[in-house]
């Protein structure tokens, strides 16, 4: 079913908006307060019902940002090459710098309490509550993308022509090299480590199942696939680049192939650039390139409008109690849903 | 939502000690009120003085979209995506390539990637040519041959180092590689900077300006040198025909062909239409309304290898729109 634009949208009955001067480059939740990282160098953080509170962090811009491994804080990267943790409080502590580097890529893992940066060819790691970096790995070309899977063992490094899998955890880990011609940008990992999906360049999606290195590919998009999404089971993954929310099936042991994807939340006019599943819901939030934002049941094709209008949706994520919603576009309006408050 | 304009982008390209840093640092110091940002190759030797740095990698690579010859800058994607975050702290980007690099996935970066596309354009690409040098430089190396075919600008640079006999010879050199772009003699890169930056749509007409093939045939240096070919028509041409023939063209010789640019007339039609092309790339759109006073001539010029001027005058003007 397509997303009916015209009707009321929750935010305006749940939720609110907050213009902020900068784009939001990640927006992450701590409990109830959320954090946006923002292309001025600084983190906002928006409590609920409380006004912003910026904190001055990198002198670029941020690139990239995940939350601490510790769950009490956020770790940023910037166009200063630095890597910095951000607590709620404003405190700022250097973790790394990198003269003369972007930071990239940040992804890290409560399970493990591994964090790893990438900042150009370089995969930078840190162990557990490290305040510097702990080893690193170096692939040939700059890293286009990481993953981790649920343990936060197993590393992705997605690069030019191919993807690196290795153990984060382990210094001198082996690595099983995965090739495939091309440019490979974001990149995830299935929750079980059974599947690495990587973005091409050219849009779509390469895939690889890592039992075997069997090659899958995933094509059809009209855009680059920018953000991913699993459902809390693992068994769904979900896509964006097209008018519609495109979900990979990843139940079986051949995961999507010689099967069709589900399209939700389709639009005319309008690409999908963000997704973000519930936490205990199948429920997909989903954000376009025309600040619309929707969400959508898997079971039925019901959707239902959170928000109208404004620019591109670049960030979208929530809460791990899936309580609340946010959502940013390039211009810096930012929204925010209460789903408690309707429950 | 309306789209914001596009960042302009200008490319400096120039053999081993021409003078690209001198020139990028004259643009960088002087005082013009605009803020760049400058992406360099990380072997840069010479000190740049600008607040906003970027190394490149210049990481090539071939795209998997059916384009033979299709290689894009993938740095280059990645950082002006990255620069986008923080919009608003600069005006313009200036992008100085390696001495060895090869122009064409540079400019084609532009054409290919729809993100780059919709918030940089290519602005001119500028190369710089160390007179005493260029005509060793062009027996022994392709990529300062492809650097001067790829120019909107030239800047001739260390006219004092050579007589006036070798100047006429280097200048005569260059302009049978590319008779289009606009050319300065330099001392230290001492130009006025609005005759490198910003030039906005300057460089495409000034093919209007341009005696069709001046050149004669005595002017080829040797069997794949490149040239350039300048075509036009007084008669409208029609876009249901020239489309096609140009796309047929630039597939089946994409190859040689290193740039295309072109300003047509359609009938009826009240805009001009703007084409560019890098080997088998293409992009073309409805550029501004024709002045009243302004001829309406269509100009097409093609710069590259094994370019046939007689095949492609009766191909274009197989397109025009015979009298009724």
């Amino acid at each position: 079913m397509l997303v009916a634009t015209a009707e009321p949208a929750l935010i305006d009955r749940y939720g609110r908006h907050v213009a902020l001067d900068a784009a939001p480059t990640a927006l992450l939740w701590l409990d109830t307060a959320a954090a946006v990282a923002l292309g001025d160098g600084s983190v906002c953080w928006i409590g609920d019902g409380a006004d912003p509170e910026a904190v001055p962090v990198h002198a670029g811009a941020i690139l990239a940002a995940c939350r601490d491994p510790d769950g009490a804080a956020i770790v940023t990267g910037g166009d200063d090459g630095r890597v910095c943790r951000v607590s709620p409080a404003g405190e700022v502590a250097e973790l790394g710098a990198f003269a003369r580097k972007w930071v990239e890529h940040l992804v890290a893992s409560p399970a493990s309490g591994l964090l790893v940066a990438g900042v150009g060819k370089e995969a930078i790691c840190w162990t557990t509550a490290a305040s510097a970096p702990s080893h690193r790995y170096a692939v040939g070309s700059t890293i286009g993308g990481l993953a981790l899977d649920a343990k936060g063992k197993r590393l992705a490094i997605a690069h030019y022509n191919g993807a690196t899998l290795l153990y984060g955890t382990n210094p001198d880990s082996g690595r099983v090299a995965l090739a495939w011609t091309g440019s490979h940008l974001a990149c995830t990992l299935q929750p079980e480590g059974r599947f690495l999906l990587t973005a091409l360049q050219e849009t779509g999606l390469h895939g690889w199942r890592l039992a075997d290195l069997r090659d899958m590919r995933m094509g059809g998009f009209s855009a680059k696939t920018r953000s991913f999404s699993w459902d809390r089971k693992g068994k769904w993954l979900a896509t964006s680049g097209d008018a519609a929310a495109i979900l990979w099936p990843f139940d079986g042991k051949d995961g999507p192939m010689g099967k069709p994807p589900l399209l939700r939340a389709e639009r005319t006019g309008a690409l999908v650039t963000q997704l973000a599943f519930h936490p205990k819901d199948d429920v997909l939030a989903v954000g376009y390139a025309d600040g619309v934002v929707a969400l959508a049941r898997l079971a039925d094709e019901h959707t239902l409008l959170l928000d109208t209008e404004g620019a591109s949706i670049t960030v979208l994520a929530w809460n791990d109690a899936g309580t609340r919603l946010g959502w940013g576009g390039e211009d810096g309006r930012i929204g925010l849903l209460a789903m408690d408050a309707h429950a | 939502m309306a789209s914001s304009p596009t960042i302009p982008v200008t490319v400096l390209t120039g053999y081993l000690g021409a003078g690209k840093t001198t020139l990028l640092n004259r643009i960088l110091s002087e005082n013009h009120g605009r803020r760049y940002a400058v992406i360099v190759n990380e072997f840069g030797e010479i000190g740049i003085d600008n607040d906003l740095i970027v190394d490149a990698d210049e990481e090539v690579f071939e795209m998997n979209n059916g384009c033979i010859c299709c290689t894009v800058r993938g740095d280059l994607i990645r950082i002006i995506e990255g620069l986008m975050k923080r919009r608003g702290t600069f005006d313009a980007i200036v992008i100085e390539t390696t001495g060895l690099a090869d122009p064409a996935p540079v400019a084609q970066t532009f054409f290919v990637d729809d993100d780059v596309r919709a918030r940089a354009s290519l602005d001119a690409i500028v190369t710089v040519v160390d007179a005493r040098h260029i005509l060793l430089r062009l027996e022994d190396s392709h990529e300062a041959e492809e650097q001067i075919a790829f120019a909107d600008v030239i800047l001739l640079n260390k006219t004092d180092l050579v007589d006036a006999g070798d100047l006429a010879q280097v200048r005569h050199r260059i302009r049978s590689i590319n008779g289009q772009a606009t050319l300065h003699e330099t001392q230290n890169c001492v130009v006025p900077l609005e005759a490198v930056l910003e030039r906005g749509a300057f460089d495409l007409d000034r093919i209007l300006d341009i005696e069709p093939d001046f050149l004669s045939e005595d002017d080829h240096e040797h069997d794949d040198a490149i040239t350039s070919v300048s075509l036009r028509s007084e008669a409208p041409i029609r876009p249901e025909l020239f489309m096609p023939w140009l796309r047929t063209l630039t597939a089946a010789q994409g190859q040689d062909i290193l740039r295309l640019k072109g300003v047509l007339a359609f009938p009826g039609e009240e805009q001009r239409y703007v084409v560019q092309g890098v080997h088998m790339l293409l992009d073309g759109n409805y550029q501004r309304e024709w002045k009243p006073e302004e001829p309406r001539t269509s100009r097409l010029v093609f710069i590259g290898r094994n370019l046939d001027p007689a095949a492609l005058q009766a191909g274009f003007d197989d397109c025009a729109a015979r009298a009724a």
